[in-house]
């Protein structure tokens, strides 16, 4: 029976609903707050014709990062190995911290509104600052070296692996979370054994990806003497030894790179 | 046993879903629920180990009030009940031996728990549960690789592991094809006759209930409308339940063993 196509059974199609103003406003505003910040009198004079017409100027700097200077190479491993003692120290450390601290931020495990605002007000301070900021402050707190280094980089972690593990723990399936409450086991017994098991790929995972960001960030914090590559980064900036830097350079790219394969490789075996 | 005064629960919303229900249920009974949805069997379930609480009289369990009983106390009462579930709630990336010893954490300790170190003798428990629902090859598989009636007797004998007096079952077939519908009805059966522990199921279908129910509660908008054995209902009692007439949709139908005898 085709007859209800046309005729009574049919009902009429919804109009289709007017966009909302707002749209129209939101696209107003981003516009207006692009040419605020890049504009020559408010802004900070932005301008791409001087960008495309001065391109040609940092050629000849460019050109002295060739060839590297392949001589250079033994004396950044001990750097780059102390930058990766950093990075697995750090990881350790922070990631561990915010396993129980993310499950505080997250509803789901702790129903307790006081507990639940406090650990997400302390992790959006952490979360605040940039890390290149915690290695100043420790480096003036405890002097230059690997340890302030570390000591940022476990704050940086805590911050964004209790982030995303937090967001994962909302979203975990509620089954087993009724299947343990049901059961008679407590809190802590539940968190273990209906919530971990369910978020622990995406643990594993972000604890890879905190790791590789350390080995990249620790390029950076030791320039202001945390440690690591970053020193050497820093002294032959400061010279001009531009075929140094591409040597130290291309050596960061590929330590990450290995890094990324094997955090590929262990993230399929276990999700 | 397990006695309701006077039970109700109202929802934040508003929504009335057990209005002033008395029902007592002795040792041992293999008691069917029976209702459209929305009539209240969940609730009715879940206020006997207090998975949602009570706004007004009480549930006693083996004379003890939930509804009064502290987080601890509460804790105890849910030790001895078990539940099993329509999605089975099993954590998929574990295994069904871990699964199975999410019934022993009460008496497990916290800090074991955390751990993992599960006694030996709550391992054992554990498989010999498996054994009785007929599973325990599957015991070091990942949950997530089984099949739905498979995942079903995982979660009977997580229940089981439990070592409980009472089991509840909510809309425990509801996921499950006809043929393995009866396979963990009978499951459920024979627990309830071997253990002598008190069953207490929702079905939707009214064959299943007639075969399964030694005794059938029918519920209609938060109110028992219904209370017999499964030989007494016969199709105006269901009407009564359901407040329209019956349609295939109510029945499995399928091979369903002795479902003609009403």
């Amino acid at each position: 029976m085709t007859a209800s196509t046309s005729s009574l059974g049919a009902t009429q199609r919804p109009a289709k609903p007017r966009r909302s103003p707002w749209t129209i406003i939101a696209i107003g505003a981003f516009l207006v707050i692009t040419w605020w910040a890049a504009s020559e009198e408010f802004g900070i004079g932005f301008d791409v014709v001087r960008v495309v017409n001065n391109l040609t100027r940092g050629a000849s700097i460019l050109a002295e990062f060739f060839p590297p200077n392949w001589s250079y190479l033994p004396q950044t491993y001990g750097p780059m190995l102390e930058t990766f003692k950093m990075a697995v120290i750090a990881s350790i450390i922070g990631c561990g911290v915010a396993l129980p601290v993310s499950f505080l931020a997250s509803r789901v495990t702790t129903p307790n509104l006081a507990i639940f605002l406090a650990d997400r007000g302390i992790l959006n301070v952490i979360r605040a600052l940039p890390d290149l900021l915690y290695a100043l402050v420790f480096v003036s707190a405890v002097g230059v070296g690997p340890l302030p280094g570390i000591m940022a980089l476990v704050l940086f972690n805590i911050g964004v692996v209790a982030k995303l593990l937090s967001e994962t723990v909302d979203g975990v399936d509620p089954g087993p979370i009724e299947a343990t409450d049901a059961a008679g086991g407590n809190r802590t017994q539940m968190v273990r054994w209906a919530v971990l098991p369910q978020v622990l790929p995406n643990y594993v995972a972000y604890s890879l990806y905190v790791f590789e960001l350390n080995i990249r960030a620790s390029a950076v914090l030791g320039i202001v003497g945390a440690g690591g590559i970053g020193n050497n980064i820093n002294t032959v900036r400061r010279f001009f030894q531009y075929d140094n830097m591409s040597v130290i350079l291309i050596e960061i790219f590929v330590f990450v790179f290995i890094i990324e394969l094997i955090s590929i490789w262990l993230r399929r075996r276990l999700v | 046993m397990i006695r309701f005064e006077n039970a109700s629960v109202t929802y934040p919303g508003g929504v009335e879903a057990l209005k002033n229900v008395t029902l007592e249920i002795p040792d041992g009974q293999m008691m069917v629920i029976v209702g459209l949805s929305g009539a209240g069997k969940s609730t009715l379930i879940r206020a006997i180990n207090g998975l949602v609480p009570l706004t007004g009289g009480d549930v006693m369990v083996d004379g003890v009030s939930v509804r009064e009983a502290k987080p601890k106390q509460l804790r105890e009462i849910r030790s001895k009940i078990g539940m099993i579930f329509q999605t089975f709630n099993l954590v998929k990336r574990t295994s069904v031996l871990n699964n199975v010893l999410m019934g022993r954490l009460h008496g497990a300790g916290t800090m074991r728990s955390l751990l993992g170190w599960y006694k030996p003798v709550d391992i054992e428990i554990a498989m010999q549960s498996l054994e009785r629902v007929g599973i325990v090859e599957k015991a070091y598989v990942r949950a997530s690789n089984l099949s739905g009636g498979q995942m079903q007797r995982v979660g009977i004998a997580r229940a089981l592991a439990q070592e409980p007096t009472t089991i509840l079952a909510d809309e425990p077939v509801a996921s499950l094809d006809p043929p393995t519908s009866h396979v963990v009805m009978r499951d459920l059966q024979r627990i309830n006759r071997e253990l002598n522990i008190t069953t207490i199921v929702n079905l939707h279908f009214l064959d299943l209930a007639k075969v399964y129910g030694e005794r059938i509660i029918g519920m209609r908008n938060g109110e028992l409308v219904y209370d017999g054995t499964g030989a007494q209902a016969d199709e105006r009692v269901f009407r009564d339940i359901y407040g329209r007439s019956l349609t295939a949709d109510d029945m499995m139908g399928q091979d369903a063993p002795a479902a003609a005898a009403g």
